[in-house]
């Protein structure tokens, strides 16, 4: 009998370890006082930054260290894969590094768990350093108080295939320009079996459709706006013109299809386009650059930020430091080396994001920069990984046809305001 | 020389600690998780069965369920039988039969996650797979946006990556089927087939036995296969969801359900255990009849 049971427990224990590690602590606040001296010994956790910026993330804490004799700066490096599983073993034992390197979505839990230090308490005069739209991104909505320093923010072109917009007979200098255009050229692409898309709408692309998203505490993407929207989508999806692969992917798996020259049109940024250049060079030499396609005259930001979490022992060192990384010289130098774009209200001044060298980079760089001061994070702060999730199963049904775009929406939102509670 | 009775608990106190710390403990936690609304960044309270009667309530709870065991029902049959035949093939002593062994147990020891990207390419839509069956004239197949597809691809997986191990087992325990059992019946005119049913097979029973629990374990704990074969959305609309799969979507992340994946966890070990119980009684069963 013995045996048995330790054989059952044997093979069934593992299994429950990944989920039962966490859960039963509390969430614990130092005494370290923001307002403290600004000294001694802190950590700093970035995200996949080597070994490729370890120069400039060095440099940046020497220049520190000699501006604030008597600190240490810790820096460590966590990979991207498994970086959330890291941040959330640190944050269930409260025990997170003092400057932590989180996008919005990722801070929004922390702040909600009262584990980060407020900036419009801590650091009243940060504020007005940063883009208006970059600080937003850290608040908590309907609460005020942010919650992390804006550091670097991307947005992009659409890229298309010339190649294959030619192959379709499609014009390869006019790409679509609105989502009407998208949907005609998508059907013409597909009668040539050509598919124009590589995954189906993410939140982000009903903001830019113009979906209300969020409202009033809660999700409201299922309204009539959104149901046309993925009526859309459905419509393409039945022809062909989205890949199958599009109902199970998200946007680097969309990426990598792209990459492949297996779909026509993809959304990307400045840093795709070098990928294209040294990973694709058969795609680099048909690439085809053009503006974001939304209905609201603002394209889609994605932005990272650093933290200071309340565990700190050392508040005040790690909010000046959090400040420094972020000031507008590092944030300017940082943005030259990494395809990316400052969050600081004068770091796009830079003649490096306004004048153009006439290289499809430069292009491609100025016109992001441009796209930047008007463009929204439209990926909602609340909205989780559990969401995402949700909301990819929703459409993959309504493009199946398993449940009208209505019904998948209202599903959708309905699962998304259950998890926001 | 005499005898200290705590010597041997010094021995093993390495290992229990272990043991205690990695295994006991988060078990014992789960346990006590599955009775709350436990969050990743906060410890919850105590909702008595609520998280149980969600479950019976969850349609993706009974979908997963459904997926575990019709996987379970898949892979045992193929992973009793496969590796016993490729076993006995491969403890014939005849040259080059090394590479064989080592070919077979190659997929054992690689990365699941290797394999899971091998395994999407070859079945892609756009990959060697349906490139051949295009070339032939045939429509691609949806081997990996088709749930239904999607378990079987997985499944195919499952017994390509297990049959090496089994067969290692099974060529231990072909070693001890004593030789003179076989030339017995060789005298009596029995040919291979013959010997087959009657002296291997009784004599591996209770291997086969074991190796029918571990896969049918390991079946229902599905996760690397379909988690990879699916880029990690258990396919269009989630339908190929699998047990171990849920778990880890709703427990995930600073926003993860640890207290309703903590239930599930501990369902899923109540029928795991519940399999294993079952089985070690057929085996007593058969080794009294």
């Amino acid at each position: 009998m013995k045996r048995r049971t330790f054989l059952a427990g044997l093979v069934a224990l593992p299994i429950t370890s990944s989920v039962a590690g966490c859960g039963l602590s509390s969430n614990t606040a130092s005494n370290s006082s923001a307002s403290g001296q600004v000294t001694g010994e802190i950590t700093f956790q970035t995200w996949s930054l080597k070994p490729k910026y370890t120069d400039y993330v060095n440099g940046v804490i020497d220049a520190f260290q000699k501006q604030h004799q008597g600190t240490t700066v810790k820096w460590v490096d966590q990979p991207a894969d498994g970086y959330l599983a890291k941040v959330m073993a640190d944050a269930s034992a409260g025990s997170l590094p003092d400057v932590i390197n989180v996008p919005p979505d990722l801070s929004f839990p922390l702040a909600k768990a009262g584990q980060l230090v407020n900036l419009d308490e801590s650091l009243k005069d940060a504020k007005p350093e940063y883009l208006e739209n970059a600080w937003q991104a850290f608040e908590i909505p309907g609460k005020g108080g942010c919650y992390g320093f804006p550091w670097y923010l991307n947005t992009g072109p659409i890229f298309y295939n010339k190649a294959l917009f030619t192959q379709a007979g499609l014009d390869p200098n006019k790409p679509p320009t609105n989502f009407k255009e998208l949907e005609q050229q998508a059907l013409q692409l597909a009668q040539k079996k050509v598919a124009m898309l590589g995954q189906t709408p993410s939140i982000a692309d009903f903001g830019l459709y113009g979906v209300k998203v969020f409202e009033n505490d809660k999700f409201t993407f299922n309204e009539p706006k959104g149901v046309e929207f993925v009526e859309t989508y459905k419509r393409m999806y039945d022809v062909g013109a989205l890949i199958p692969e599009a109902l199970t992917q998200n946007y680097t798996g969309a990426g990598a299809k792209f990459m492949a020259q297996q779909t026509a049109l993809n959304p990307g940024s400045a840093y795709d386009l070098g990928k294209f250049k040294t990973d694709a060079p058969s795609l680099y030499a048909n690439i085809g650059i053009t503006k974001p396609i939304t209905n609201t005259g603002s394209a889609n930001m994605f932005l990272h930020g650093v933290s200071v979490p309340k565990s700190s022992k050392n508040q005040a060192t790690a909010l000046a430091f959090g400040r420094f990384v972020t000031n507008a010289e590092n944030q300017v130098k940082f943005a030259k080396l990494a395809s990316i774009f400052p969050s600081t209200s004068k770091g796009g001044d830079d003649p490096y994001f306004t004048t153009e060298d006439g290289s499809d980079e430069a292009r491609v760089r100025v016109a992001a920069a441009k796209q930047l001061k008007t463009a929204v994070n439209y990926t909602p702060v609340q909205f989780s990984d559990q969401m995402r999730e949700a909301l990819l199963q929703q459409l993959a049904d309504a493009m199946l046809g398993k449940k009208s775009a209505k019904q998948a929406l209202d599903d959708a939102v309905a699962e998304c305001n259950r998890l926001l509670k | 020389m005499t005898h200290r009775p705590y010597t041997p608990w010094l021995f093993l106190l390495p290992g229990l600690a272990v043991c205690l710390m990695f295994t006991i403990f988060p078990f014992l936690n789960m346990i006590v998780l599955a009775f709350t609304d436990a969050s990743a960044l906060g410890g919850g309270q105590f909702t008595g069965v609520d998280n149980f009667v969600r479950m019976a309530q969850d349609p993706k709870f009974w979908l997963a369920a459904r997926n575990s065991l019709l996987y379970m029902i898949g892979v045992v049959p193929p992973l009793v039988l496969l590796p016993l035949l490729i076993a006995m093939l491969a403890q014939k002593v005849v040259p080059g039969i090394g590479i064989f062994r080592t070919a077979f147990f190659t997929p054992v020891i690689a990365s699941a996650v290797v394999v899971g990207l091998i395994w999407t390419w070859l079945l892609d839509s756009r990959g060697l797979v349906n490139s051949v069956v295009e070339a032939l004239g045939g429509t691609r197949i949806p081997f990996l946006t088709d749930s239904t597809l999607l378990l079987v691809s997985s499944m195919v997986v499952t017994v390509w990556r297990g049959l090496g191990y089994y067969m290692v087992i099974y060529l231990a325990a072909l070693a001890n089927v004593p030789k003179d059992l076989h030339e017995a019946a060789m005298v009596d005119g029995a040919g291979p087939v013959r010997r087959f049913w009657s002296v291997t097979v009784p004599a591996l029973r209770p291997t086969m036995v074991l190796i029918a629990a571990l896969s049918a374990v390991n079946g229902f704990r599905v996760f690397s296969e379909i988690y990879l074969l699916s880029g990690g959305t258990g396919g269009p609309g989630g339908a190929g969801t699998t047990m171990v799969m849920l778990i880890q979507s709703v427990g995930r992340g600073l926003t993860g359900e640890v207290g309703y994946a903590s239930a599930l966890s501990f369902v899923l070990f109540v029928i795991l255990l519940g399999l294993l119980l079952i089985t070690l009684k057929l085996n007593r069963r058969e080794d009294q009849l």
